[in-house]
């Protein structure tokens, strides 16, 4: 059907049902003889509706669609903005600037630049470029170059009508993505991608290759690590090398090195003495800065897992608390490691590594940043780690895990759900506009982190300024805590206003707490987020607070650069709440988490009790004999619930008439274990406990029961980067050196964002087996793989490797060759030209064509009126209806046909004036002769007056005789006449002033004529019909049956005749 | 006909009908399509959006007698327009970081003296945003603001300036740019000024506050003295709830415009209301938490419309 795409602005998907147009002769054959006996005039509308919907069911079956085709053009530039052509920004943009210059007014411009993320600056526009120069906003993540994602993007936001090209600006170092997938996929879609070639030379430069240690050592080892430097000329330079950040100390002699132009490896051997993770890292400093034109990549990494390590990190809010719990674990054997929350540092996964369990006594959630908290869940999960939660007043629901990722790997959950009578807490959020950056965005995200924070049985609020009729308003009505995912679609949809004040939002969460639904609530707390712009409240409404004990938290947002803190100072002193200026965004979450927690001290049971032995048969109780005698008095514990799930047990419980709670809980989670104890704080609530004899015991057991059962396997096991990719090698041999085929390695690998993705293992040789992964990251990735041998758990592997910088930094000279693929695959052009000359807006390309299907639109606005038009041709008797019906379908056609909306004013009233037309044509046919005979009448009353008068002047003529012949008589005959008393018959005399017999019996019209007036048009022919013999006039009022019969009779005898 | 027909698609535009027949019918007769109308609106312009001519939620606005309207938005932009609402010019606040402005007035000599609230200064520039100079800084003393809302001139060319927060105040300057005094900072009828928000000197030479956050208007005498104060919260004639401006007609009668109220109240200067234009709502006639109105030439009122992003002038 090209050739008819070509010729006509429709196109067809399946031509093939074209040929049921053949069927038109045929019908309009057929339609001649069964419509013979219609009016030719309805034979005709008839047959053309026919062959109409014929066509047009043709139509609608071949897919019909519309094409519009046109010549403008759409010019999508791509402008690399990573790191190794930031330099060259300017000169791309001065690019686009003169490219602009040569477009035609109908043509488009646009620009995505991208680095690790495309993003589009200016969607495709006539006019020009818009963007001036150096007004870019600042690319994030220029450390990755990703052209696909660019090229993808691009492809998206071409406009459908227009002829499309890229112009890609790069230096073709992509080490993210596949570009030639991509540019496949443009080629298919007929884009071809121009390519401006950037261009530099590091020829100066020292970077470092790789560093390789040895994935596992032992304790006292010398391990010798392999670095790989190179140069592209002759270079000189140190190399510091820090183990486990301690510096190495080396001689002048070896840490000094002259480099030669290509990849030097250079050696330094070194004593590994401690268990754990060691983690290396060597650094080049050239002794001359201009040989070196990237320092980001002097810089290599590696680490090594050494046996032996087993240790126990005991995380404490204050050593004094937890030296009991240290020194009954060292008694028993147990190494273990006791920080302070504040000496943990940097706390990263791989640091994690280097113990086998993790105790948290009595330590806050917010004491860890979110990737900590996932952290300490992904080093059970998928690490194979320990984690012991001991309780006390900033533990468990009171203290911030609520919701956390921790819970989730704990054996107890949070919250409280098998409780008669549930300790309630009551949190309101104010929330003011604040004027700083993004002030309203991390408002946002800050309320949602509360609403995960306090418990589903809490109850939860937040009031804005969000110019509801009344100003202040609910933004969340205060109500429980249940429906969160709820709560935070809300808070998203909230428009945070300017609040004149404090004290009208205070008012009305005060209002709520102590009269409204937060009358109940155990611990009622108030958190107002503002830039403190707005006025104080009033003095007496912080009087109330404090009287009704609702104590308000303040948070100062500005970033230390804008609050007006006076006034958030002095509501939170007032009422016995906290004052945070919010330096940071990264702060905002800890503090909520902790002010969120405020509600939740009802959780935390102030009083002794005695702890009961539920499951004596517990591993963790072996040895203890805690079912024969007591086990010592708590002084308190926090609440929690017990997971319902078979793989937790509950040893040890506080029974209360209202339900059992959980003191010493534990089980399984994927690789690692976690134990709950509810209770601790040892000064405070468990002094009886660490004066018990098997105090000791009964810790190391449980420790023990929670740290890595790490069977390392008789596997060498290597890592290696290729920039882009990163790959895992195991060689698996048995203790005989034999091939251990057919092994089954699971893991998930961890990346420097903390998140998992599975790592899949292939044998690709004899006990050979081999993973990769992306290394889209700069550092550490971390797996524990789990080898299985024929179903059986043979052993645990950890291993990893360091990105310490990315492939960016490592892209000396432009890569030409893969810009000359691209070009290629695509038919795009190589523009090593300047912009003028390159000619960008040329018009070489093939017509665009945006086709849509329009099956429906025929359907709708053609097919049913021609549908309807054919029925009513047959059926409507009446000629005024039937020119009535195809008057509305040939304005319904002509309307819809060119669309309504979009049609001028002219056409529409074109349109109706077509449809009027070709209306009164088939109507004059019906009522031309009635309008005749208006007319007629019409005239012949206009002249009525004349015909009375002359009329009457006829009859007084008329009288004037009949008296002259009177008289006439009388005169003649004056005996005759006085003898009878009519001389003229009474019949006679009416008959010389009638109209006469013959007059009266035509109709009233023909009065006309017996008055003398006008001659009266002979009335209209009837329609014709088939004649009828006379007889059948006076058989009016037969029956149809009689008429049926002398009907046969005639017909018979007709019959006989013309035999 | 015509005019029956005109009349039918009155009613469509009224009821914000678009492409129905009746309106293309009424256009093929010749019919303007009826604007949509409230008592007294004759002009809406504005629109959200970054582009010239739009706002991103303006907070205050200024009119000159004869000539142009100067209207600030949240985006820190500073837009001119012509008193029919055609976009002339605009420039961008210096600094916008910490926040944008909330207050701004032309002097008689044409100068903008914009509050440049949360940069604790008052700028002035010319009327194409030159920078001309700017006065005051953070803090306390004298000379010093704490986020100023709004200036006034006097006839003698003294300026006024109301601040709130911890000072809630207003000081007064001399025409060339020096601190001359400091008012409004005792109690005034059992309670301080509250976060002062409008300012304007009537033809009879007295500074006129709206004191926000006591929901009232407070006079001043021009050397400080407080002369007379009225106004509660509240909805009802006579009441105020947030009135954050503050204009004389040139009938010499106060027109407030009231934030949370989402109306126009005007009042004679003894506290009697005298008319109330607007409430809460999207369409024209309608007002979401206007920030300022400020009479134009013509006697038109400009009414900035903070939460609609647009401003409408009415002929009140």
């Amino acid at each position: 059907m090209n050739c008819i795409a070509f010729a006509l602005p429709f196109d067809f998907q399946q031509p093939v049902w074209l040929w049921l147009v053949l069927l038109v002769p045929a019908l309009i054959v057929a339609s001649l003889r069964s419509l013979a006996g219609l009016d030719p005039v309805r034979r005709i509308l008839a047959i053309v509706a026919r062959s109409l919907l014929v066509i047009l069911i043709a139509c609608c079956l071949a897919g019909i669609e519309r094409v519009r085709r046109n010549d403008d053009l759409t010019v999508l530039f791509l402008m690399d903005r990573s790191y190794s052509v930031q330099a060259m920004q300017q000169y791309q943009e001065e690019y686009i600037h003169d490219a602009a210059e040569t477009m035609r007014s109908e043509d488009r411009l646009g620009l995505i630049d991208f680095a690790r993320n495309a993003y589009l600056q200016q969607p495709p526009m006539r006019g020009g470029y818009f963007i001036k120069p150096g007004r870019l906003p600042v690319m994030p993540d220029t450390e990755r170059t990703d052209v696909a994602s660019a090229v993808r993007l691009a492809m998206a936001m071409f406009p459908h009508d227009t002829g499309k090209r890229l112009v890609l600006m790069s230096d073709g170092n992509d080490n993210m993505g596949d570009v030639l997938t991509e540019a496949r996929r443009a080629q298919a879609d007929r884009i071809p991608i121009d390519v401006v070639p950037l261009r530099y030379e590091h020829r100066n430069e020292v970077y470092f290759e790789r560093m390789i240690a040895p994935t596992h050592a032992e304790p006292g080892e010398q391990v010798t690590l392999r670095m790989v430097v190179g140069t592209y000329r002759r270079a000189s330079g140190t190399i510091t090398i820090y183990h486990n950040d301690r510096l190495v100390t080396m001689s002048p002699e070896q840490s000094h090195v002259e480099l030669a132009p290509g990849s030097n490896t250079l050696l330094v051997k070194l004593v590994v003495d401690t268990p754990g993770v060691q983690t290396y890292k060597a650094f080049f400093q050239p002794d001359d800065d201009s040989m070196d034109a990237i320092p980001l990549n002097n810089t290599a990494g590696a680490f090594s897992f050494v046996t032996g390590s087993n240790a126990a990190l005991l995380i404490t809010a204050d050593p004094q608390y937890d030296r009991p719990l240290s020194d009954a674990l060292r008694s028993e054997k147990v190494d273990v490691v006791m920080k302070a929350a504040s000496e943990l540092g940097e706390f990263d996964l791989l640091q994690m590594q280097n113990y086998s369990t993790i105790i948290l006594a009595n330590i806050p959630a917010q004491t860890f940043t979110d990737q900590q908290l996932q952290n300490l869940a992904t080093y059970v999960k998928d690490m194979g780690g320990g984690l012991i939660m001991l309780g006390g007043h900033e533990s468990f629901g009171a203290g911030g895990w609520i919701g956390s990722p921790v819970e989730e790997i704990m054996p107890v959950s949070f919250e409280i759900k098998h409780k008669r009578v549930i300790p309630r807490g009551a949190l309101v959020l104010i929330m003011h506009s604040c004027e700083v950056d993004r002030g309203n965005f991390w408002a946002k995200e800050m309320a949602k982190k509360s609403v995960d924070t306090i418990s589903s049985q809490d109850y939860f609020g937040m009031l804005a300024y969000s110019y509801s009729p009344g100003g202040a308003n609910w933004e969340v009505p205060l109500g429980l805590n249940t429906n969160k995912a709820a709560v935070k679609a809300k808070i998203d949809r909230m428009s945070n206003g300017d609040m004149p004040d404090f004290g009208s939002t205070m008012q009305m969460a005060y209002d709520e707490l102590t009269v409204g639904l937060g009358k109940d609530a155990a611990q009622k707390h108030v958190i107002l987020l503002s830039d403190g712009d707005a006025a104080a409240p009033w003095p007496k409404l912080v009087d109330d607070y404090v009287a009704a004990k609702i104590t308000v938290s303040t948070i100062g947002i500005g970033w230390g650069q804008h609050v007006m803190e006076g006034t958030l100072m002095n509501i939170a002193n007032q009422t016995g709440g906290k004052y945070y200026p919010a330096r940071n965004p990264k702060q905002l979450p800890q503090i909520f988490v902790k002010e969120s927690q405020v509600v939740r001290r009802p959780l935390i049971v102030d009083e002794p009790f005695q702890p009961r032995v539920l499951h004596a048969s517990s591993e963790l109780l072996g040895g203890i004999e805690a079912g024969r005698e007591a086990l010592p008095q708590l002084g308190g514990l926090v609440l929690t619930s017990v997971k319902p799930s078979p793989n937790v047990l509950t040893p040890i419980v506080r029974m209360t008439d209202d339900g059992d709670d959980p003191v010493l809980a534990h089980w399984q989670y994927e690789l690692g274990k976690t134990v709950a104890f509810t209770s601790g704080y040892w000064p405070v609530w468990g002094d009886a406990w660490t004066k018990w004899p098997k105090f000791a015991k009964f810790w190391a057991q449980i420790v023990r029961w929670t740290m890595r059962q790490e069977a390392p396997a008789n596997f060498d096991t290597r890592t290696t980067n290729d920039g882009k990719r990163g790959r895992v090698t195991v060689d698996a041999l048995d203790k005989d050196a034999r091939f251990l085929n057919n092994l089954q390695m699971r893991t998930n690998l961890i990346g420097p964002d903390g998140k998992p993705t599975p790592l899949r293992f292939n044998q690709t040789g004899p006990g050979h087996y081999e993973a990769e992964f992306d290394v889209e990251k700069s550092g550490d990735y971390l797996a524990a793989v789990q080898v299985f041998d024929h179903g059986k758990a043979s052993g645990t592997i950890r291993t990893g490797l360091t990105v310490p910088f990315s492939p960016e930094y490592r892209d000396l000279i432009p890569n030409e060759a893969l810009l000359r693929q691209v070009a290629d695959i695509t038919g795009g052009r190589w523009l090593d030209v300047p912009a003028p000359q390159a000619d960008v807006f040329s018009h070489d390309l093939p017509p665009s064509e945006a086709k849509r299907a329009a099956w429906d639109w025929v359907l709708a606005w053609l097919l049913l009126p021609a549908f309807l038009l054919d029925v009513s041709v047959r059926r409507l008797a009446s000629w005024l209806a039937l020119s009535i019906a195809v008057e509305v379908v040939l304005l319904v056609v002509l309307l819809f046909g060119m669309g309504l909306r979009y049609s001028p004013w002219w056409g529409v009233l074109g349109a109706f004036a077509l449809a009027e037309l070709v209306g009164w044509t088939i109507r004059f046919r019906s009522i031309g002769p009635l309008f005749e005979w208006m007319t007629g009448t019409v005239t012949a009353l206009a002249h009525a007056g004349d015909r009375s008068a002359a009329s009457l002047e006829k009859l007084k003529d008329t009288r004037e005789r009949v008296r002259d012949e009177f008289a006439t008589e009388k005169g003649d005959r004056g005996k005759r006449v006085a003898d009878e008393t009519s001389p003229i018959p009474l019949a006679q005399a009416k008959r010389r002033f009638d109209a006469g017999d013959e007059q009266a019996v035509r109709p009233v019209g023909d009065l006309r004529d017996a008055l003398g007036g006008a001659k009266a048009a002979e009335p209209p022919a009837k329609p014709s019909k088939p004649a009828r013999p006379p007889a059948d006039t006076d058989a009016g009022e037969d029956d149809v049956t009689s008429r049926l019969l002398r009907a046969k009779k005639r017909a018979k005898k007709d019959m006989d005749e013309n035999k | 006909m015509s005019r029956v027909v005109c009349q039918v698609a009155r009613c469509f535009a009224r009821a914000k009908t678009r492409g129905s027949v009746v309106l293309a019918i009424a256009s093929i007769l010749g019919c303007e399509p009826p604007p949509i109308t409230d008592s007294g609106v004759i002009g809406v312009f504005g629109g959200v959006g970054l582009g010239p001519g739009q706002f991103s939620y303006p907070r205050a606005i200024t009119a000159e007698t004869s000539g142009s309207v100067f209207v600030v938005d949240k985006n820190g932009r500073v837009q001119r327009f012509s008193p029919d609402g055609v976009f002339e010019s605009y420039w961008r606040m210096p600094e916008t970081e910490h926040g944008k402005p909330v207050g701004l007035k032309v002097h008689p000599d044409g100068r903008v003296f914009v509050a440049d609230t949360h940069y604790n200064r008052v700028m002035i520039f010319d009327r194409d945003g030159k920078l001309l100079g700017s006065f005051g800084s953070e803090g306390f003393g004298d000379g010093q603001f704490q986020l100023p809302t709004d200036v006034a001139f006097d006839a003698q060319g003294f300026i006024y300036v109301s601040e709130y927060y911890a000072n809630d105040r207003i000081t007064k300057w001399s025409p060339d740019l020096r601190f001359v005094a400091a008012f409004g900072e005792t109690e005034i009828e059992g309670r301080r000024l509250s976060r002062p928000t409008g300012l304007v000197v009537d033809t009879e030479q007295t500074l006129w506050v709206a004191d926000a956050c006591n929901h009232r208007l407070v006079r001043f005498s021009l050397d400080g003295k407080v002369l007379n104060t009225f106004g509660r919260f509240g909805q009802e004639p006579g009441e105020m709830r947030y009135p954050y401006d503050i204009s004389v007609s040139p009938d010499n009668t106060l027109l407030v415009c009231e934030y949370e109220g989402n109306r126009l109240q005007w009042f004679s200067k003894d506290g009697r209301s005298l008319r109330i234009w607007g409430h809460a709502g999207r369409a024209p006639g309608e007002l979401f938490a206007p920030w300022g109105a400020s009479y134009g030439p013509q006697g038109r009122v400009y009414v900035v419309d903070s939460l609609n992003s647009r401003v409408q002038v009415i002929r009140p």
